[in-house]
């Protein structure tokens, strides 16, 4: 449908392909030799090389020649694994929530990627190399999310986008956008009832906006004279989503929304969703399996507001077990600089195998998001992100070495000096610099609720 | 003949109007409207100058510019042998002649704060800027006073504010200060308050609509005006009217900026929605030339240039030289590339806790570094082969000088800062013709200076705007004191203030002591009651400015202007705002005499 938008947007799209990312994407060449190579996909390979040139693995394999300007690290007794993959996240963004209306699809924190944000850099040092950057919770329906590469030192904004990543947008269910909606302006959704009449009516209002464009664009091959609809930026977002071409990443926790949302997704004929936190996730695996839903979560994380008492450890396993799609993320900038801790957690609630375990945190969150055929485990073909780590990375003990993204090391832990930044502010003050950055805060909530009175109040 | 020239300069320098009007400033009364300055040096504009010549205005415009000029009979003579002539300078953006509004408007969030009115969210480009131009506005008697002439002027607002103008600094009303209306559409990235668009994604988001449906509708009205036919009426807004021009490519938007950051997204979605662009504020375009380059806009470079916390940018000499800030490598230095004079230890490492004032030390040379950047910005933009007018919006007149010559110092050629200030503004504005240079039938907008303009101990000595002439008075050199420096306001006492929010106000107490360039302070709230110490508190004229952190949030900022015992101004909050604060004497300082 809509086949001149389409024509527009991908034309908006290669433009933004040929000036911006793709322009400024750099790629590298590095040989690893001699290291424990986890693939995650096809086994553990001992004393074996890979290869990167143009940012692409070209070669896994023993005692790999390359071209004699190809950098070589020295791997022997390291683990390489694929780079991490987080599968939510708000690092590297201005914004996170717009949060004056239920619904926001129209904005993207594409629009406002921050690579100056040093929660880049300390992503890579946990081995990071790709975040799925979302929008707030907030909304019911939030804003379109950005995956992005952590290509620290590209000061281009476009620079940091994983380009030809699939498209994504953020839903959520529950406390908060009753608290910000309801509870703060009065607002439709007070109430679990109310999220579902949001969803149902801007589906519905999708749907009608696409017929009218439809009939416009039917008319419009006969009738030169045929005035289009008026355009609405939120209802086209709407509209991709109902065609299937954005992904819906839904914030949930309780099991009855969870089972609402896929009601209502097939009432509109959807049938890709991704959870997110999805903590009672456990008591409906099965059905989470039947409709194709997958599942993001926290290894061990509740107990922080009341809809998320009702949690376990075993989730990670026992979706997993039932055929469910899962993956572990941080949504934050602290808890992604050891997700590789997170994923282990799994074998001590549930007993995952070590590929299992590591699936939770490479190739699974890659399928959520669609970019497994380029990222999430060590095949020849594949982008050169990689992580090494001097120890097996389940391993307590373990601490990575290299980040590697496209070939190029943008993370050595000889080279991590004190001040790693990109810029500073002239204006800043030295006494003020403080552990935690804002991106270090769980942000979810982000603008939702910052207001003065509760910070005099409360400071 | 020279008894002739002292007789016109003793009558010029007459007593003035003590009530002159603002705009008008120093004017002497109109004995003449036809003036001569002889044996001069003129800077015709960058490169060309003319040495012993005679610049004659008459009836606003320039006259004669050459060394064989007869001076009419009825010349005003300014014997200028000892002075430079320039064009006057063209501020290309600030919202000179817009005062700040003092009351400030109606703040409650609306009902519905996802579909707010277009005016209260900020989305007014159907305003124009003459309905807010105020002749009695300090500003442009302040701006003329730094040599400036013209002035394109904007609405202050959030994202579309309105359409701006050139404005001439002299006149008595909107009608007589404008030179040119509707020369620019100005937009920024600044959201609207606690309604949407209230994000920066918002706003970017909101230009997609507006220009898209924008689109459409000029669409529709073209087939519709040409023929109706199985047509209904087109929809009408004013909003989505005031664009029309900019897709018609009729009107640029001057879209502004400071960080690097901001710029992206403004170049991002100019290429997206395709409109004709001035690109203004700049302040970190260092970090974009290449894209700048690539992109190829018009600019409108910030004089705004920022301040190391507790450095007062007078003693910029005190600083040490880059060289000597290069700290002493580590061992870890040899395994990394050499990075060419870094300014600061790239590879210091220290223990946890063990090393505090190494690292301090080591950030605040990293931060001088930092700063040295943004200094020289002009001239690596300039180096870049990029041209650019600059724009005051935001700085104190009193600075604009002052910083120009920071650039100069850091870089920036003498000839493409006046550029900067002239021919290039004059050009991208479009008013070439008339303004910029010095040359004959021009207006007669000029500087008469008694040294090289930029040179810190020159002074101007008139202003000439539309061939009328100012006479300006030296501001006092000490410090930088305000504008009304003959006003000396004292911030100390005890304060109460109120700071106003849509959740409520909060009231506390603020204490202020010390005496002149030393003061010092402490503010609590009347909730917590807990007190935090003020930091860099500054008075210039009457505004008073100072800094407090409150550790989860950052620093809070604070700029109010004192009136007596009261005062009005905005608390910064990172990543809040700027929200209006009040407050009232509750008691002064005993007098120690």
């Amino acid at each position: 449908m809509i086949l001149m938008k389409r024509f527009i947007a991908s034309v908006c799209l290669c433009v933004l392909l040929i000036c911006g990312s793709y322009a400024q994407t750099p790629t590298g060449d590095i040989l690893l030799q001699n290291a424990t190579v986890i693939t995650v996909t096809q086994g553990t390979l001992e004393a074996t090389d890979v290869l990167i040139e143009d940012g692409i693995i070209t070669a896994v394999g023993q005692n790999l020649e390359a071209p004699s300007d190809v950098s070589i690290i020295d791997a022997t007794n390291h683990f390489v694994m694929p780079g991490i993959i987080d599968a939510h996240s708000h690092i590297g963004i201005s914004n996170v929530n717009e949060s004056n209306a239920p619904v926001t699809a129209q904005v993207s924190v594409g629009d406002v990627l921050n690579p100056y944000s040093i929660s880049i850099y300390r992503a890579l040092a946990g081995g990071v190399t790709t975040s799925h950057v979302m929008h707030g919770s907030a909304n019911v329906i939030g804003g379109q999310n950005e995956t992005i590469k952590h290509r620290w030192g590209v000061i281009d904004p476009e620079g940091l986008r994983m380009a030809g990543a699939p498209r994504t947008i953020k839903f959520a269910l529950g406390e908060n956008p009753t608290r910000v909606h309801g509870r703060g302006t009065n607002q439709r959704p007070a109430s679990r009832m109310g999220v579902e009449y949001v969803l149902r009516e801007t589906f519905s209002k999708a749907q009608r906006y696409q017929e009218e464009w439809d009939k416009y664009e039917q008319e419009a091959r006969t009738n030169p004279r045929a005035v289009s609809p008026p355009y609405n930026g939120q209802l086209e977002i709407m509209s991709d989503i109902l065609s299937g071409d954005i992904l819906i990443n839904c914030h949930s926790y309780r099991a009855d929304e969870i089972l609402m949302l896929m009601d209502v997704l097939e009432d509109f004929g959807i049938d890709q969703v991704t959870f997110q936190h999805v903590n009672e996730g456990f008591k409906i695996a099965p059905e989470l399996a039947a409709f194709g839903a997958t599942a993001s979560i926290f290894a061990d994380w509740w107990a922080y507001k009341f809809e998320v008492y009702y949690s376990t450890a075993y989730n990670a396993a026992i979706l997993t077990r039932n055929g469910v799609l899962t993956s572990i993320n941080s949504d934050s900038g602290e808890l992604n600089r050891h997700l590789y801790h997170e994923a282990a957690k799994s074998q001590k609630y549930g007993g995952l195998s070590d590929d299992e375990a590591l699936a939770l945190i490479t190739i699974n969150p890659a399928r959520q998001l669609g970019i497994d055929a380029r990222v999430g485990s060590i095949e020849v073909g594949k982008d050169g992100d990689l992580a090494v780590f001097d120890r097996h990375p389940l391993s307590i003990y373990a601490v990575n070495q290299y980040t590697i993204v496209d070939g190029i090391k943008y993370f050595d832990l000889e080279q991590d000096t004190d001040d790693m930044r990109l810029a500073v502010d002239p204006e800043s003050r030295i006494e003020t610099v403080v552990l935690h950055e804002h991106d270090d805060q769980h942000l979810c909530l982000h603008e939702g609720e910052l207001d003065l009175y509760d910070f005099l109040t409360n400071n | 003949m020279r008894l002739l020239a002292g007789i016109a300069l003793l009558a010029l320098l007459a007593p003035r109007h003590a009530t002159a009007q603002v705009n008008r400033g120093e004017e002497v009364p109109d004995v003449t409207r036809t003036y001569a300055l002889t044996n001069t040096r003129v800077v015709q504009e960058p490169g060309r100058i003319m040495e012993r010549a005679t610049v004659i205005v008459r009836d606003g415009l320039i006259a004669a510019v050459g060394t064989d000029v007869d001076v009419p009979f009825d010349a005003a003579v300014i014997p200028a042998d000892s002075f430079i002539v320039y064009a006057g300078f063209i501020d290309g953006l600030s919202h000179t002649g817009v005062p700040e509004p003092r009351e400030r408007p109606n703040r409650e969030r609306p009902d519905d704060p996802g579909n707010p009115p277009d005016a209260e969210a900020g989305i007014q480009p159907d305003r124009a800027i003459h309905g807010l131009l105020d002749p009695e506005d300090k500003r442009l008697a302040a701006l003329r006073n730094a040599g400036f002439t013209a002035v394109h002027a904007v609405p202050r607002g959030h994202m579309l504010p309105g359409t701006g103008a050139i404005i001439l600094l002299t006149g008595n009303s909107a009608n007589e200060m404008i030179f040119q209306n509707q020369t620019a559409l100005f937009a920024q990235l600044n959201p609207a308050r606690r309604m949407y668009p209230g994000t920066d994604m918002a706003v970017l988001a909101k230009l997609r609509q507006l220009f898209r449906e924008a689109e459409r509708r000029q669409r529709f009205q073209d087939l519709y005006l040409t023929d109706p036919t199985g047509l209904e009426r087109p929809p009408y807004d004013p909003v989505h009217d005031a664009l029309m021009p900019v897709l018609r490519q009729e009107l640029p938007v001057f879209f502004h900026t400071e960080s690097a950051l901001d710029l992206h997204r403004a170049i991002s979605i100019q290429s997206e929605l395709g409109f004709p662009v001035v690109l203004t504020g700049l302040n970190q375009s260092f970090d974009a030339v290449d894209k700048l380059q690539e992109a190829g806009h018009a600019m409108m470079l910030s004089l705004d240039l920022p301040v190391i916390p507790g450095q007062s940018d007078s003693d910029d000499d005190d600083e040490a030289p880059a060289d000597s800030l290069v700290a002493e490598p580590t061992d870890a230095a040899e395994k990394l590339p050499e990075i060419a004079d870094p300014g600061y230890n790239v590879n210091l490492r220290v223990e946890s806790l063990a090393d505090i004032a190494a690292e301090k030390e080591n950030l605040e040379k990293r931060r001088a570094k930092e700063h040295k950047k943004y200094l020289a910005n002009a001239a690596s933009l300039s180096s870049a082969g990029l041209e650019f007018g600059f724009a005051t919006l935001g700085v104190k007149p009193t600075d604009l000088i002052g910083n120009v010559r920071l650039m100069i110092e850091n870089g920036l050629s003498e000839d493409a800062a006046l550029a900067a200030l002239t021919t290039t503004p004059a050009e991208i504005l479009g008013v070439s013709a008339s303004m910029g240079t010095v040359d004959v039938g021009k207006m007669a907008n000029l500087i008469v200076a008694d040294g090289p303009v930029f040179e810190e101990k020159s002074n101007i000595k008139y202003v000439f705007v539309d061939g009328r002439r100012f006479e300006i008075e030296q501001p006092k050199r000490s410090n930088r004191r305000g504008r009304n420096s003959t006003e000396q306001v004292s911030p100390a006492g005890s304060w109460s203030f109120t700071v106003s929010s849509d959740e409520g106000d909060v009231s506390g107490t603020i204490t202020i002591d010390g005496a002149a360039d030393d003061w010092a302070g402490e503010i609590s709230n009347e909730l917590t009651s807990e007190t935090v110490d003020l930091a860099n508190v500054s008075l210039d004229g009457n505004t008073l400015e100072f800094e407090f952190i409150i550790p989860e949030m950052g620093t809070m900022s604070v700029s109010v202007v004192i009136d007596e015992d009261t005062f009005d101004g905005d608390i910064t909050i990172p990543g809040m705002g700027a929200m209006p604060i009040s407050g009232n004497r509750t008691s002064r300082p005993q007098s120690n005499r």
